[in-house]
């Protein structure tokens, strides 16, 4: 089905509750309906199997207009259609939830509510995903009118999870913050029956640093180098969501080789994050030889990164209208080589992990993740991918130059842990082949154009594969010189879903490795875990955790 | 020789020193940063670069670490778990801030949900600067911390200029 029939089909779907009917972009419909009738579309959607909920936008359309909007993105391969939902500004605008229906909405109904005051009716966890305990009741970032003095510190009882019957009388062992998940320190709740896991939930927010709201405040310019800093890990797929939506508002035709070189790019960056996942994922399970060769070996990718970029780190190499560097004959030649060496050690870890006796007793069968159930978990990227899946934004809605140098699609029927991991290392393989063909091949031409100070009015959705999985950007512009709402739904967020109920059943003594098995990007630091048990409580670290899970698998 | 308790106050404290440069243990912890000086910092330890050859190891629990490396602007859910984190560090401890944002805010300067930069919630020892810092900047950082503590003086922090911040 192509993307029209896509988009026509959605319409139809959605006929018996739309107020009003858009097409902003080729890509996208726009449908108007009533809170009252939302979850019904959700349910009708759902039933009809017309995609996935990708993301929820917040937006104020400020005191003037009185109005706040949700928009529910769904996302199909390429087309989108969003549910766009208004609600009064004033009173208690207030929304049902849908999170029954599709559970990772839970997360972004959060979100919702804390940053723009809409309340969830019946979700399942009101309480701050990203908004510190001591936020002031009443202070919505998201809104328009949101001052900085307002939000000043209170004194407040950080309200009581309710009991969903799975915490009830059983232990809860908290693990975090201090377990720099290196993109998401977060904060797990395991509630569990000796070593079972019978329960699971999460607190995020110790890195919310509030980009969303800065990038109002930043002009177009500025805003790439904040929205590069979101992740350290994944900068470039920042980047390149963020400018091909702003190159999209402002109508600039991206020259070819600089999309051709933003793509070399996300492969050496895909390439840079999987073997640290690698090293990272491998270090839980104990096996450190591997986190250190895998580690080693990254640095060939990241001096590449260096020579072709000038960063390590965050490379810039993405404008506003192009990229910055050329790629010469010189560097073609580096990047050559670095692939033939890294194909040749990939080949090698897909070997090991998928031979090492040791090592598939910690990975085989664990935390096995059906198809029906990715779908149902709203998991992406190589998570999904993993549970035979096939959800990649570069082969559904290819963007940029992955139409020109398309990469292909790699899934696993088996959905366990190795399964992760022999998806993400036969990734970099394709990824060595598509840099190699670019390399070879890289079109003629001039690396950027000329971007506007101020881009015309409109919104957009720009949807880009990270190496984790699908990252959504919805940007609206009124023709400023900055956005005036800049919404993001970063991939980790959804694959935490799949993570938190997988867990459920399984042993404690696994959860290192199923959370590591999602890359949520650990560091290979400690957190803290403290075990619970009425009043007599005792510490554990989180590399006592993990002692304990390699432990329990040598004595088996 | 007859040892006299001054005598060996001054052997006990010398080997203290010594083994406290020679094998410094450090904890780390990220308030809020994106990332980039957090797996900076983790490529030191791996074969590139091998900050253990210093004798530095990278510890989990904060009760034993010397060296706190800190990244990121302070967020106000992180920040009283850096304090303590740092509290639970036995003296003498030492502070070490990583990365432009966690000096100055950076990039993040202005943003709703972070209270400040790092040395405006701990007494910060080092600053390294960079966003993120290559690995050689911090090992280059540790080890001048550690020339510091051979002489048994905490490092005069000099705090990199900054700009005017928006
Ligand atoms: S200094 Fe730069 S690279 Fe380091 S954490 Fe801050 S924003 Fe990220």
């Amino acid at each position: 089905m192509n993307t029209e029939a896509r988009l026509q089909r959605a319409k139809e779907i959605l006929a018996p509750f739309a107020k009003e009917t858009l097409t902003p972009e080729a890509n996208r419909v726009d449908v108007v309906i009533d809170a009252a009738d939302l979850t019904k579309a959700t349910a009708a959607m759902k039933s009809a199997n017309w995609g996935y909920l990708s993301a929820i936008t917040g937006m104020d359309l400020g005191p003037d207009a009185g109005q706040l909007e949700a928009l529910y993105h769904f996302c199909d391969a390429a087309a989108v259609t969003s549910l766009r939902v208004r609600l009064p500004r004033e009173g208690q605008p207030e929304i049902d939830s849908v999170a029954d229906q599709v559970p990772v909405a839970s997360f972004y109904e959060r979100e919702l509510s804390e940053m723009l005051g809409v309340i969830v009716v019946g979700t399942p966890d009101p309480t701050h995903l990203f908004l510190p305990d001591d936020w002031p009741e009443g202070v919505f970032p998201n809104r328009r009118d949101f001052k900085i003095e307002d939000a000043a510190p209170v004194e407040r009882d950080i309200p009581k999870v309710p009991d969903q019957g799975r915490m009830g009388n059983k232990f809860i062992v908290p693990i975090g913050p201090q377990h720099p998940a290196l993109k998401e320190p977060g904060h797990f709740e395991f509630a569990v029956d000796g070593e079972i896991i019978t329960g699971a939930r999460m607190r995020l927010g110790y890195v919310h640093r509030g980009i969303e709201k800065a990038t109002e405040q930043r002009n177009w310019i500025q805003n790439l180098y904040l929205l590069e800093r979101i992740c350290g890990i994944c900068s470039h797929t920042h980047t390149s969501a963020y400018a091909q939506g702003a190159e999209k508002l402002a109508q600039v035709e991206v020259p070819m080789r600089a999309l051709a070189i933003r793509e070399l790019v996300a492969g050496l960056e895909r390439i840079h994050s999987h073997l640290l996942w690698l090293g990272v994922a491998a270090h839980e399970a104990g096996f450190d030889t591997l986190f250190m060769y895998s580690w080693r070996d990254r640095e060939t990718v990241m001096s590449l990164l260096e020579e072709l970029t000038g960063n390590r780190v965050n490379y810039s190499i993405s404008i506003l209208g192009g990229v910055k560097q050329d790629v010469g004959l010189e560097q073609s030649k580096s990047v050559r080589k670095a692939m033939d060496y890294l194909e040749e050690r990939i080949r090698y870890y897909l070997d090991v992990v998928t031979s090492d006796a040791m090592f598939l007793q910690r990975t085989r069968g664990i935390g096995t993740m059906s198809r029906d159930e990715a779908i149902l978990y709203g998991a992406l990227g190589p998570t999904a991918r993993a549970s035979g899946l096939e959800r990649d934004v570069r082969v559904d809605a290819p963007y940029g130059a992955y139409s020109k140098y398309p990469v292909s699609l790699i899934t696993d029927e088996r959905g366990d842990l190795e399964a992760k991991f022999v998806v993400r290392l036969k990734e970099l393989l394709v990824s060595c082949f598509t840099i190699r063909t670019i390399v070879d091949n890289l079109p003629a031409g001039e690396l950027a154009v000329r971007f506007p100070r101020k881009v015309p009015a409109g919104e957009t959705v720009s949807r880009v594969e990270a190496p984790r999985g699908e990252a959504f950007y919805f940007i609206k512009s009124e023709g400023g010189e900055s956005p005036t709402r800049l919404k993001i739904r970063t991939p980790s967020l959804c694959n935490w879903t799949s993570v938190l109920n997988k867990a459920v059943g399984h042993q404690l003594a696994d959860v290192p490795m199923m959370i590591a098995g999602m890359d949520p990007c650990f560091s290979c630091n400690d957190r803290m875990v403290t075990v619970r048990r009425k009043d007599d409580s005792q510490t554990m670290t989180w590399a006592q955790l993990r002692a304990y899970g390699i432990e329990k698998y040598k004595s088996r | 020789m007859i040892a006299t308790p001054n005598l060996i106050n001054k052997v006990v404290s010398g080997i203290t020193t010594w083994a406290r440069v020679n094998s410094p243990w450090i904890i780390h912890f990220n308030s809020g940063s994106c990332n980039g000086c957090d797996i900076e910092i983790l490529a030191t330890l791996t074969p590139y670069y091998d900050i253990e050859r210093f004798g530095i190891k990278l510890k989990g629990s904060p009760r034993h670490a010397d060296v706190l490396i800190c990244t990121g602007p302070v967020t106000r859910q992180a920040r009283s778990r850096l304090l303590r984190i740092y509290e639970q560090m036995p003296e003498p401890k030492f502070v070490v801030a990583v990365g432009s944002c966690g000096i100055s805010g950076g990039t993040f300067a202005g943003c709703y949900n972070i209270v400040g930069h790092i040395d405006e919630v701990l007494p910060v020892d080092a600053y390294i600067p960079g966003c993120p810092p290559r690995p050689e900047a911090i090992i280059d950082g540790v080890v001048k911390l550690l020339t510091h503590l051979k002489n048994g003086t905490r490092p005069e922090p000099i705090k990199p200029q900054l700009g005017e911040q928006a």
